[in-house]
């Protein structure tokens, strides 16, 4: 019979061993450290995806020795690096990067840090990582093909509906009354095609995890002025008077994505012009605080009846009174607002009363939503 | 009346567009890429250029590289293409483009409108009073 302390020992070593084929069949890169993030051990996968001999990395300092590179190429802070976050936190740190290879390749990486806490305090961090080369690829194909496919199908529709207009407004020699109104059947059934290939793109985007964020410095109020100049024609299709207004003197300032926040108040207003009788009024309103930025788009439209007031940003949702009136909505519209402002890290709501009309109200930090840390 | 040259490669809204603006009462030119655009400026001289983005040989944005709106002062481009919100529409407002209109969303009515604002209005000057925008 064995003595209990050679047991222990002997268990002691099994899972070592365990552990060691364990780290080294993994099929992603991995590296242990130390509690000072020195490298303690690296797996095969790692040596061969970064292009360094397993000498020339244990014992260096991974934040120094291996470089995590920004989309564009610069470095990133010691600070905003994965492994000092989970040395910081304390907790697992899932994210994209770069990494600088030894022959100066840069790299695609998803990566998982886990710091090894013995007692709430970290005794060392295990990284993973996977080259995502393919993924990018397949990613960059994906936004190229929406991309292209949201032109090419409505160059066709925009064929059909200036010609359709043509005919209707007389180019081509007079039309009769009865001629005149399948041709605006025609108009409005292209417009609705437009809305819904717009849409779905969108959707398709957000859905899929595909959309890019890419924050920068803008002024709310003057990206909702190049939205109105685009939407002016579609308001004066309806003779809607469209106005915007800056309240107050507080910076509009916000960071963040400046074709995404478009795309939000786009839809707005454009929702606002289809739900509101012609010649009626679209006010835009845009107020910095101290903290946030709020936009509230009102019409004095047929409203949302209060029935309906809690499945507005429900996808496929179409209110009662609007479906009697307007055939042309997707159901998508707020849905996909939500979807996109949640991302930003935004918040919206409304105010309605049927007859009388509707306000949505949407706001957006000052600071960039930590949608994840950054990359 | 001004001149007025169309850039636009696909053949059936070039055709359109030449008919509403000849309508108006305007000179109007066609090229149906950028580098055929290019080739007719050394002859023709609009005051006004009607341009698409995504087209052959030569796009709209690369065109608007080579041609230089700050050596034309006079000369007023109005983007017109079915990319709305796009990185490439912003690229094209910062090389000089007036205004940015979205094919599939405008009648031949606006587009004779916009095109006469535009001709009406002074250079790089942004519409502030966005009620005028209204038919």
């Amino acid at each position: 019979m064995e003595k209990p302390h050679n047991n222990n020992r002997t268990r002691l070593e099994e899972e070592r061993a365990q552990a060691e084929a364990l780290f080294s069949s993994l099929g992603d890169g991995a590296i242990a450290t130390d509690q000072f993030g020195k490298i303690t051990r690296i797996n095969s996968v790692a040596l061969e995806l970064l292009g360094y001999s397993a000498s020339e990395l244990i014992g260096e300092w991974f934040p120094r020795r291996i470089i995590a590179l920004t989309e564009k190429g610069a470095p990133i802070n010691l600070i905003d690096r994965p492994i000092t976050q989970a040395f910081l936190t304390g907790k697992p740190v899932n994210e994209k990067t770069f990494y600088q290879t030894k022959d100066g390749h840069r790299l695609p990486v998803s990566i998982s840090v886990s710091p090894i806490l013995l007692a709430n305090k970290p005794l060392g961090a295990i990284e993973v990582f996977r080259d995502i080369t393919l993924e990018e690829e397949i990613d960059r194909m994906k936004s190229e093909f929406i991309s292209l496919a949201s032109h090419q199908l409505r160059t066709p529709l925009s064929a059909i509906k200036t010609y359709s207009h043509m005919l209707a407004d007389g180019y081509m020699g007079d039309v009769t009354a009865p001629q005149k109104k399948s041709l605006r059947t025609i108009i409005s059934a292209t417009n609705r095609m437009n809305e819904l290939i717009s849409t779905l793109l969108n959707i398709t985007r957000i859905e899929s995890g595909t959309i890019a964020i890419t924050p920068k410095i803008l002024q709310l109020d003057k990206a909702a002025e190049e939205v109105i100049k685009d939407l002016s024609l579609a308001a004066s299709e309806k003779s809607i008077r469209l106005t915007l207004k800056k309240i107050g003197q507080t910076s509009t300032r916000v960071k963040t994505d400046n074709l995404i926040v478009k795309e939000v108040i786009s839809n707005l207003i454009s929702n606002a012009i289809k739900y509101t009788s012609d010649e009626g009024t679209v006010r835009v309103e845009v107020r910095g605080r101290a903290r946030d930025v709020i936009v509230g788009v009102h019409d004095n439209g047929w409203g949302i009846p209060a029935s309906a007031h809690d499945q507005v940003f429900s996808k496929f949702f179409r209110a009662t009174n609007i479906v009697k009136r307007e055939t042309t909505g997707t159901g998508l519209g707020l849905y996909l607002v939500k979807g996109l402002l949640d991302r930003l890290g935004g918040t919206i709501w409304f105010e309605s009363v049927e007859g009388k009309g509707t306000t949505f109200y949407f706001t957006l930090p000052k600071a960039a939503a930590k949608v994840r840390l950054k990359v | 009346m001004a001149n007025i040259l169309i850039v636009e490669d696909d053949k059936d809204l070039n055709n359109a567009y030449t008919i509403i603006l000849n309508k108006e009462g305007y000179t109007v030119e066609s090229a149906f890429d950028g580098q055929e655009a290019l080739d007719k400026l050394t002859s023709f001289k609009p005051q006004l250029i009607l341009l698409d983005l995504l087209m052959p040989i030569m796009g709209g944005l690369e065109f608007l590289k080579q041609f230089n709106l700050k050596n034309h002062p006079d000369v007023k481009v109005l983007i017109f293409t079915n990319m709305e919100n796009s990185p490439e529409v912003t690229e094209a407002y910062s090389l000089g483009a007036h205004r940015c209109i979205i094919k599939s969303w405008t009648a031949p009515h606006n587009l004779a409108r916009v095109i006469t604002d535009a001709l009406e209005s002074k250079p790089a000057k942004p519409a502030k009073d966005l009620s005028q925008n209204k038919a």
